[in-house]
């Protein structure tokens, strides 16, 4: 809501003056009916909401999203100010930034293991109460709800309201090297089993090794594994809502024991110490024949400065048990804080609206960030640079799974780190590893009041 | 002759708050540090205190706090952690210290006795102890890497095969000790340099002269003088040890498994990651009780060889 005020202001004055350039232009021989739009589209958009402050996490995308953030100045005239800071202080900053009188920040960016601590403690403006029109187009990817929240069962669902916006889709791909699958008249694996075949095709260690799982931390890429066998950590009923735990089912084990072979028999030696870095290190300096990671690693294989296998690493949708396929979300989403003035408000949902336009993801992929447009990834697929990984991002989008997400998930996620990484070097057995969790997960969810059903 | 009085009795009354004020300067020259330290000490704790017997939730903007009574003791004697990062938190200051403290005096008597180049040992010594922490856990990462580090690979140029520094459980701790006794020994060697250097001449001197050999001088005056300073060295190197964060937190994450978990990092693990600030006071103060009888033993112990003098 913008105040109104009957006094001549700037303003008034320039937007006056825009108005008369624009008479003049729109009369003005030789000019293309083209450049005429664009010259009134842009004097009309000058400066037309408040200035915003983005608190944005320093990363290997935040090139693009500055990219995003200079275009979309360029484009409306509205200032924009960047609050760039390390991932480690992000949620300091956010939750400080929502317990003032009013935020420092106009967005702020939420990862998807805390951004329901924003949503359920009403720290960001559902976006309805800003613009009740909002619709969101349907070609942005929702990443299995993680934009809304269902205060009813506490969860995001899809039945949820919209409290956030994705910006960054960061998902997890299947990476392998191509000239050697080609060498070899190797298939893509499409399943776990495949994998392994794969594997023993190739891994010859030390000069190169047939796969690497993550296993520090090992949460996420795991998750993936439970998914595919058709369970999960946690899992809500959203009928009941009743929680249940889902680490002592059968297939639980079925995936971890798949998780351990694959990492123990066909990665390095030091598989139990294997982070994202090490794994792309391997990858990226040619002794790794595949592997399981985050989805925004693809530009790293095409860096010459860093990688020898440029153009030589194919992307594709992570692989699947008999559950089918299953790739997790690792995403951030953009809130606005709940105290702000309501023409930030509105300054921020405008800034949002038009970083989620389709012109505006594609030049933010074009510039190396995550886009997180469905539109977007089957327009790239046919690039000549990015199409190799844009084309598997696109794919998996049906594959999408949420993790755990409850106010709770920081500590469920460190029981499923300390209790995997125990298993991976065989302090418990896997059986032990999963029994254990799943009894302090289940602890966890009581201890927090939600309705769980007993362990099996 | 009534204003005469009213003015005396003024004059009384100033002379006797000057009297008083005279009588107890000490205390209120002491007024300031002890605001100080109330404000800066006693109030923390006091919320710390407080926090430990509480949850705390962000509900629309406001923290909100709920008083749980002793919950967090329960939370406490359940957690699995918690005895792992305890035991490995006193392994390390033990094996640290120590071997801190026997090679940072080794050095310091090799570099007092040294006759040229002192000041370039001791420059050298220093070195460790100048490079920021984040600095030396990311090089000591990169040498450690079991693929690429260049221990490894001097390693394999001998033949050898290079161990999992911080892939293997039994050894992710002694990999983070080694870090420290690099980082942290020449802290110690600052101290005992300097209590060796302030240590009479004239003693050890005679005693060579009245015929006793090095061994009874180094035993009989030399370690005898130096105790208070080995004392004060060794205090203030434990409670730092004690508090390690940023070489377990960059080497191992306190993995694989909870093998290099140490108290300091699950702290930080429990308030800031899984924002359990009521359980994170609890484990703080656990560990500042569990300082102090440190400290508390330290200061026993020097009283004791005080009084020995």
């Amino acid at each position: 809501m913008s105040r109104s005020n009957p006094k001549l202001t700037r303003r008034h004055l320039l937007k006056g003056a825009a108005a008369a350039t624009g008479a003049l232009l729109a009369s003005a021989p030789g000019v293309s009916f083209a450049q005429k739009a664009s010259t009134i589209n842009f004097l009309r958009h000058r400066a037309q909401v408040e200035p915003i402050t983005i608190l944005i996490n320093d990363s290997p995308w935040f090139p693009g999203f500055e990219v995003l953030v200079n275009n979309y100045v360029d484009a409306t005239g509205n200032d924009v100010n960047l609050n760039v800071t390390p991932f480690a202080g992000m949620l300091e900053k956010s939750r400080n930034a929502v317990q003032g009188n009013e935020s420092e920040f106009d967005i702020l960016n939420l990862n998807e293991q805390w951004y329901m601590q924003f949503y359920a403690g009403g720290l960001v403006k559902p976006i309805k109460e800003i613009k009740p029109d909002f619709e969101l187009d349907p070609n942005v990817i929702e990443y299995d709800s993680s934009t809304r929240w269902d205060p009813n069962v506490r969860y995001s669902t899809p039945d949820g309201e919209i409290y956030g916006l994705p910006i960054n889709g960061n998902i997890q791909l299947f990476f392998y090297r191509r000239d050697l699958f080609e060498a070899e008249g190797v298939a893509v694996p499409t399943t776990w089993d495949e994998v392994e075949a794969a594997a023993q095709v190739f891994h010859d260690p030390p000069q190169m090794h047939g796969f690497t799982i993550r296993s520090k931390p090992p949460n996420w890429e795991y998750q993936a594994y439970l998914e595919s066998y058709g369970t999960s950590v946690i899992r809500l009923d959203v009928e009941t809502g009743e929680w249940s735990v889902g680490l002592t089912a059968p297939e639980a084990l079925e995936a971890t024991n798949v998780w351990l072979n694959l990492g123990r028999n066909y990665g390095p030696a030091n598989y139990a110490d294997m982070g994202q870095a090490e794994n792309l290190a391997l990858m990226a300096s040619g002794r790794l024949a595949m592997a399981h990671m985050v989805g925004a690693a693809a530009p790293n294989f095409d860096n010459e400065d860093q990688s020898v296998v440029v153009g030589n690493v194919g992307a594709d949708v992570v692989p699947g048990g008999p559950a089918g396929r299953a790739t997790m979300s690792g995403i951030w989403v953009m809130g606005i804080p709940h105290n702000l003035p309501e023409a930030r408000q509105v300054a921020a949902l405008t800034f949002l609206e038009w970083a989620l336009s389709k012109e505006a993801q594609l030049d933010y992929a074009l510039a190396g960030a995550i886009p997180v447009r469905q539109d977007v990834y089957e327009e790239l697929a046919g690039d000549e640079k990015l199409g190799w990984w844009m084309k598997a991002m696109g794919d998996s989008t049906p594959y999408i799974k949420a993790q755990p997400r409850l106010a709770e998930t920081p500590q469920i996620v460190e029981v499923v780190d300390r209790r995997m990484s125990q298993a991976i070097i065989d302090e418990l057995s896997p059986e032990e590893a999963l029994q254990e969790a799943a009894e302090e997960i289940q602890a966890i969810l009581e201890g927090g009041g939600y309705n769980v059903t007993p362990l099996e | 002759m009534m204003a005469t009085s009213a003015v005396d009795m003024t004059r009384q009354q100033r002379w006797r708050l000057s009297t008083f004020l005279d009588a107890n300067f000490q205390y209120w020259a002491l007024a300031p540090i002890l605001i100080f330290l109330a404000v800066l000490t006693l109030y923390p704790v006091g919320q710390l205190l407080r926090m430990s017997v509480s949850d705390m939730a962000f509900v629309k903007g406001k923290l909100e706090w709920t008083y749980v009574g002793l919950d967090h003791f329960q939370t406490l004697r359940n957690d699995p952690v918690v005895p792992d990062a305890l035991k490995n938190t006193l392994l390390f200051v033990v094996v640290v210290v120590c071997v801190e403290a026997v090679l940072g005096l080794l050095l310091a008597i090799l570099v007092s006795r040294a006759r040229r180049f002192a000041w370039f040992y001791r420059s050298v010594y220093m070195i460790p102890l100048l490079i920021p922490p984040i600095a030396i856990g990311t090089i000591w990462r990169l040498m450690y890497d079991y693929n690429y580090g260049i221990i490894n690979q001097v390693l394999f140029e001998l033949g050898l095969t290079g161990p999992l520094w911080t892939a293997n459980p039994d050894l992710a701790l002694v990999s983070v000790m080694i870090v420290d006794v690099w980082h942290w020994t020449s802290f110690l060697f600052l101290i005992m340099l300097a209590g060796v250097e302030s240590l009479p001449y004239e003693l050890s001197e005679a005693a060579r002269v009245d015929g006793a050999n090095e061994v009874q001088v180094y035993r009989h005056i030399f370690f005898p003088l130096l105790r208070p300073t080995i004392i004060v060295a060794l205090m203030l190197r434990t409670i730092l040890a004690f508090k390690v964060f940023d070489q377990i937190f960059l080497l191992t994450g306190g993995g694989p498994g909870t093998s290099s978990e140490v108290i300091s990092l699950y702290i930080y693990k429990v308030y800031f990651v899984q924002t359990r600030l009521g359980y994170g006071a609890l484990l703080a103060l656990l560990t500042a009780v569990i300082m102090s009888v440190f400290v508390v033993f330290y200061q026993w112990l020097n009283n004791y060889v005080n009084r020995q003098r």
